[in-house]
C-alpha cells in the first residue's frame, strides 16, 4: 500500500507566558493512500494541532515545529511556506469543526467556494460558478444557484458544513483532514455529514483523516485508528483489531463515554474522571495515571514506551488490558 | 500573569506627577512671576542664564509661564472633568438603573449634545455665556475662568454620561444586582454599594482621557482668542508664540511640548487603567 | 421588517436635529442681552423694535424656533449684520462649506489611505518588532492636537523651508497644483490624528479576525497570505473603522475650526468662528444647525455602508 502521507517524530511547542507548552509530543503517523485514518482523543489531547501542524497551517512566532512530514512523496517539512502552500487545496485540504466560525460571514458562498476555483485551478469566474453549483450539489445541498448567492448567516448549520466540505474538496484534493466535523451538529444531522464524508471518499478516491472524540464515529467510518493522549499517540491499530483487542485503559474510558442520544448537541463529555496533566510541566511517569483505575507504582515513576502487540498493533501502557497476570488489586 | 509596567507608564506618571507639583506649588518656586518683563533678555533663547526656556518677544520668562501656566490648564481640565463626570454619571447611572422614559429623555439629550462637535459646543457656550450686559465693558477674567469651566464640563458631561450609563446596563443586569433587588434593598443602597464601584473604574479610566480632551479644548479657544485673556494657560502661550514665530520659535514650541507631553501622559494612563480594566472584566 | 429599522433610525436623526437646532434658538434666548443690541449697537430703539420683531424674537421661545425653523427649510440661514447693511449668511456658507468638505474629505482620504495598509501590516506582525514600533509611534502623534502639528508645519514648511503657503485658499479651478499647495499642510495637520486611531482600531479588530477558524479555513485553501488578509480578514475587520471614521466627520469640523483659522482656508469652521466673535448669534444658530445635519446625514450614511460592509449587521438590525 502506498503512503499518502507519512509523519514522523512530530514535536509542536508553543511559548506561553508560563514556559514552553509541548502540544505535541514525538508523534508517527502513517496515512495509507485510499484509506481513512480516525485519529480520537478528548479536546487538548492534541489531535487538532498535531493535523495543523502536519499541514502547515500553525503560523505565528510562538510556534515551533520538529520532525518530518512526508506528503505525497515530498518531504513538506523541507520546503518553503510558498511550496507548502501550493500543495493546499489541490494536495490537502481541510474541513473544520465549527462550520458557525470557519465561512467567512461578510462573502457570499459562491465567491467563497469558487474562490479557490479560480485561484487554484486557473477557471474563469463563470466556469467557476457553474462548478460551485456542482459541488454544492455533489454534498446534496438543494437549490445550488440560489445558495451560491446566500452569506453564511443565512444557513443552518448543517447546510454550512455541507458547504464547508464543498470548498474543502473542490480542488480535488488527495488528502483531507476533517477536524471533528459533526461536533457542532445536531446529532440527526451528525450521521448525514458522516454519510457524506464516505461516500465522497469513495467516490473521490480520496485518503482521509477523521478528528473525533467519538469512538462510535471511529468504528463507522475508519480503517485505521490513533488515540492521542497529552500530545501523544497512546494506541495505534486497524479499527477491526483495535476494537477486538482494546491494550489501552484510556480507549477503553473512551469507548465507555460515547454520547447517547438524550445528549445535547455540543456540550462536551466529562465522563472520564479528572483533568488532562499540565502540558507545560509533566509529570514523569504515565499522563493517564491520576485518571487510570489500574495503576500501579511504576506507573508513577517510568513514562511507558510505545510497545508493539503484533500485526501493526501499537499502545503505550505497563499494564494493558488483557494482561491480567500482572495487575495486582 | 501581572503585566508589569513599562518606561512609558513610569514616564506619563512621572510627567504627569511633576506637572501637578508645578500646578499645586508653582507659587512657591523662588523664580520672577510670569508676568514680570525681562526688558534686557526680549527673544533670549533657551539656556539663557536665569532663564532656562529662554524669553519670549513680550520679555516674558517662559520657564514662569510654563509653570502657571500649568496651574491653569491643569485646573481648568481637572474641575471640568470632575464635575462633569459628577453630573454625568449621576445621569448616566440613575437613568440606566431606572430605565423608562427618564432613560430615553436622558439618553436622547446625551446624543443630541454629543451630536454637536466637542469645539463648536465649547466655543458657542463660552460666547454666550460671556457676553456682557455693557457691551463696551470687557469681561472680567473670574468671570471667563467660570464660563470656561462650566462650557467644558457641559461638554465633558455626555461623554462621561454616556460611559456610565453604558457600564450600569451592563451591570444591572448582572446576577447579584438582581439578588440584591429581590432581597428588598433599596435602590439608592444598591447604586451606591454595587454598581457605582463597579462602574467608577471605567469612568476613571474615560476620565483620564477626557482630561486630554479639555487641555487641548482650551488650548484651542485660546488659540481663537476666547480662552483665559493674557495669555496665562499654555494654550495662551501657544497663541501668543504663534504670533511671532519666525524670531522666536522657542516661544512656540516650549509651550506645545508642555501640553503634548501632558495630553500623551493622560492619554497613555487612560490606556494603561483600560487594558487592566479589560483582563479584569475578562477574567469574570 | 427592515422598514421598520430604518424608521427607527431615522426618528432618532430627526429628534436629534431638533434638539440641537432648538436649543440653540434657546441659548439665543438666553444671552443676558438682546441680540438687537448686539447686532444694533448705534441703532436706536425703534429699530432695534423693527430688529426684534424682524427676527421673531418677540414671540417667545416656541414661536420664535417655529419662525427660524420655517424660514430655514426654505434656505434662509439670517443675515449676518454689519455696521453699513447685512449679508446673507447662506451666501457665505455657499462658498465655504465646499472648502471645507473638499479640506475634510482629503483629510479623510488621506488618513484612512495611510491607516488601512498601517493597521493590516501591522495586525500581521503583531507583536513583533515592526508592529511595536507602529503602534507606539502611533500612540504618540494620536495625543498631539491637530493646532500644534499645524503651527508646527507653518514654522518649519511654511516659513522656514518657504516650501508652501502659510495662509489662504486656492480652489481647484485656480489649476490642480496651486490649489493642493493651500491644501497639504491644512490636510495633514488634521490627519496625523486621526491615521493614529484608524490603524488603533483597524489592528485591534484585524487582530481578532486573523484568530478566526475561516482565517485559517482560508489560508488551507492555498491562498497567498496577501489574499487572505485583504480579502478575507480585511472586510470584517473594517466595520468600527469605517464607522468611527462617519462620526470623525463631526469632530473634523471642530478641529477644522482651529486650523481653519490658522490657515485662514475660510470654511465652516471659521465662519463658525468669526459668527461667535463678531456675536453673530443668529448666523451661528444656522450654522450649527447645517453642522448637525452634515453629522447626522453622515451617520445615516455610515449605517447604510456597513450593512453593505457586513451582511451580519442587517440581520441585527432586523432583530434589533
Amino acid at each position: 500500500m502506498n503512503s499518502m502521507m507519512s509523519i514522523g517524530n512530530l514535536h509542536v511547542r508553543f511559548a506561553t507566558p508560563f514556559g514552553s507548552l509541548e502540544a505535541v509530543r514525538s508523534v508517527d503517523l502513517e496515512i495509507p493512500a485510499g484509506a481513512s485514518v480516525g485519529i480520537v482523543g478528548e479536546s487538548g489531547s492534541g489531535k487538532t494541532v498535531a493535523c495543523r501542524a502536519a499541514m502547515g497551517l500553525l503560523s505565528g512566532s510562538n510556534v515551533q515545529r520538529d520532525g518530518t512530514v512526508v506528503f505525497d512523496g515530498k518531504e513538506l517539512t523541507a520546503m518553503t511556506r510558498e511550496e507548502v502552500r501550493n500543495e493546499f487545496g489541490t494536495g490537502m485540504a481541510m474541513i473544520f469543526q465549527d462550520p458557525m466560525t470557519a465561512l467567512n460571514p461578510v462573502r457570499r458562498i459562491g465567491t467563497q467556494l469558487s474562490e479557490s476555483l479560480r485561484l487554484r485551478l486557473g477557471m474563469d469566474k463563470k466556469a467557476a460558478l457553474a462548478r460551485s453549483a456542482e459541488l454544492l450539489s455533489l454534498v446534496r445541498i438543494p437549490d445550488p444557484e440560489a445558495m451560491l448567492k446566500k452569506f453564511p448567516y443565512q444557513l443552518s448549520g448543517g447546510m454550512r458544513q455541507r458547504v464547508m466540505i464543498a470548498i474543502a474538496i473542490s480542488c480535488n484534493p488527495k488528502l483531507l483532514f476533517a477536524d471533528e466535523p459533526t461536533t457542532a451538529l445536531d446529532v440527526t444531522v451528525q450521521a448525514q455529514i458522516l454519510q457524506l464524508l464516505s461516500e465522497l471518499r469513495r467516490d473521490l478516491k480520496m485518503s482521509m483523516v477523521l478528528i473525533t472524540h467519538d469512538l462510535g464515529v471511529v468504528a463507522n467510518h475508519t480503517d485505521f485508528v490513533a488515540v492521542m493522549y497529552a500530545g501523544e499517540v497512546v494506541e495505534q491499530a486497524t479499527t477491526a483489531e483495535l476494537f477486538a483487542n482494546m491494550k489501552m485503559p484510556y480507549t477503553q474510558a473512551l469507548l465507555n463515554s460515547i454520547p447517547n442520544i438524550e445528549m445535547k448537541s455540543g456540550e462536551r463529555l466529562q465522563v472520564i474522571e479528572g483533568r488532562l496533566p499540565n502540558p507545560v510541566d509533566r509529570p514523569k511517569g504515565c499522563g493517564f495515571v491520576t485518571r487510570c483505575s489500574y495503576a500501579q507504582q511504576k506507573c508513577h515513576d517510568e513514562h511507558p514506551p510505545l510497545l508493539d502487540a503484533g500485526n501493526g498493533h501499537l499502545y503505550r501502557c505497563w499494564y494493558p488490558l488483557g494482561h491480567t497476570i500482572a495487575r495486582k488489586p | 500573569m501581572r503585566k508589569k509596567y513599562t518606561i512609558p507608564t513610569y514616564f506619563a506618571f512621572g510627567w504627569l506627577g511633576f506637572a501637578v507639583f508645578l500646578a499645586v506649588f508653582g507659587s512657591f518656586i523662588p523664580i520672577d512671576g510670569y508676568q514680570v518683563i525681562h526688558g534686557d533678555f526680549i527673544d533670549s533663547p533657551p539656556f539663557t542664564s536665569g532663564h532656562w526656556f529662554g524669553v519670549d518677544s513680550n520679555g516674558y520668562d517662559i520657564f514662569s509661564g510654563i509653570i502657571n501656566g500649568a496651574r491653569l490648564s491643569i485646573f481648568i481640565a481637572v474641575v471640568s472633568v470632575g464635575l462633569g463626570g459628577f453630573i454625568g454619571s449621576l445621569l448616566g447611572v440613575t437613568a440606566a438603573y431606572y430605565r423608562g422614559r427618564y432613560d430615553s429623555v436622558v439618553n436622547t439629550a446625551f446624543n443630541v449634545v454629543l451630536s454637536v462637535p466637542n469645539l463648536v459646543l465649547a466655543l458657542a457656550l463660552v460666547a454666550v455665556l460671556a457676553t456682557n450686559v455693557d457691551i463696551n465693558e470687557a469681561v472680567p477674567t473670574w468671570r471667563r475662568l467660570i464660563t470656561l469651566v462650566m462650557s467644558l464640563t457641559i461638554v465633558i458631561i455626555p461623554i462621561l454620561g454616556r460611559i456610565a450609563r453604558a457600564a450600569t446596563l451592563a451591570w444591572s443586569g448582572r446576577e447579584f444586582i438582581v439578588a440584591a433587588r429581590s432581597m428588598g434593598m433599596r435602590d439608592r443602597h444598591i447604586i451606591s454599594r454595587h454598581i457605582v464601584p463597579n462602574v467608577l473604574p471605567a469612568l476613571i479610566a474615560v476620565g483620564f482621557l477626557a482630561v486630554g480632551v479639555v487641555i487641548i479644548a482650551e488650548a484651542s479657544l485660546s488659540l481663537l482668542g476666547v480662552g483665559i485673556p493674557d495669555g496665562a494657560s499654555w494654550g495662551g502661550m501657544i497663541a501668543r508664540g504663534r504670533n511671532d514665530l519666525e524670531y522666536n520659535p522657542h516661544a512656540l514650541y516650549i509651550p506645545i511640548i508642555a501640553l503634548a507631553f501632558t495630553v500623551i501622559s493622560t492619554n497613555h494612563v487612560g490606556d494603561v487603567l483600560r487594558g487592566k480594566l479589560d483582563r479584569r472584566e475578562g477574567r469574570l | 421588517m427592515r422598514g421598520s429599522f430604518w424608521v427607527k433610525r431615522l426618528a432618532q436623526l430627526l429628534i436629534t436635529v431638533f434638539g440641537v437646532t432648538f436649543g440653540c434658538s434657546l441659548l439665543v434666548q438666553l444671552l443676558p442681552v438682546s441680540p438687537a443690541e448686539i447686532l444694533l449697537p448705534v441703532g436706536s430703539p425703534e429699530e432695534r423694535d423693527l430688529l426684534t420683531k424682524e427676527i421673531g424674537l418677540d414671540r417667545g421661545p416656541i414661536g420664535y424656533y417655529a419662525k427660524w425653523l420655517g424660514e430655514f427649510v426654505t434656505g434662509d440661514f439670517g443675515d449676518i449684520y454689519y455696521s453699513g447693511g447685512t449679508e446673507e449668511v447662506s451666501g457665505r456658507l455657499a462658498t465655504a462649506l465646499p472648502r471645507s468638505l473638499l479640506l475634510m474629505i482629503y483629510t479623510q482620504i488621506v488618513a484612512l489611505s495611510i491607516a488601512i495598509p498601517l493597521g493590516v501590516w501591522s495586525a500581521y506582525r503583531v507583536g513583533r518588532r515592526a508592529d511595536k514600533v507602529i503602534s507606539n509611534t502611533l500612540f504618540t502623534m494620536s495625543s498631539i492636537p491637530n493646532f500644534a502639528i499645524a503651527l508646527v508645519l507653518v514654522l518649519i514648511v511654511g516659513v522656514r523651508l518657504q516650501w508652501l503657503p502659510t495662509l489662504d485658499y486656492q480652489p481647484f479651478s485656480a489649476g490642480p497644483w496651486e490649489h493642493a499647495k493651500h491644501m497639504i499642510m491644512p490636510v495633514l495637520s488634521l490627519s496625523v490624528g486621526l491615521v493614529a486611531s484608524y490603524t488603533r482600531l483597524l489592528r485591534a479588530d484585524m487582530i481578532a479576525t486573523l484568530r478566526e477558524d475561516y482565517i485559517t479555513m482560508a489560508a488551507s485553501k492555498g491562498l497567498s497570505d496577501r489574499r487572505v488578509l485583504w480579502r478575507h480578514a480585511f472586510r470584517p475587520s473594517s466595520v468600527t473603522l469605517f464607522t468611527s471614521a462617519a462620526l470623525n466627520m463631526g469632530g473634523l469640523i471642530g478641529g477644522a475650526i482651529v486650523v481653519e483659522t490658522i490657515f485662514a482656508t475660510y470654511g465652516v469652521g471659521f465662519e463658525v468662528f468669526a459668527a461667535i466673535s463678531g456675536r453673530q448669534y443668529i448666523a451661528l444658530q444656522s450654522m450649527v444647525a447645517i453642522i448637525c445635519i452634515f453629522y447626522v446625514l453622515f451617520n445615516l450614511t455610515i449605517d447604510v455602508i456597513a450593512g453593505y460592509v457586513d451582511p451580519r449587521t442587517r440581520d441585527r438590525r432586523i432583530n434589533a
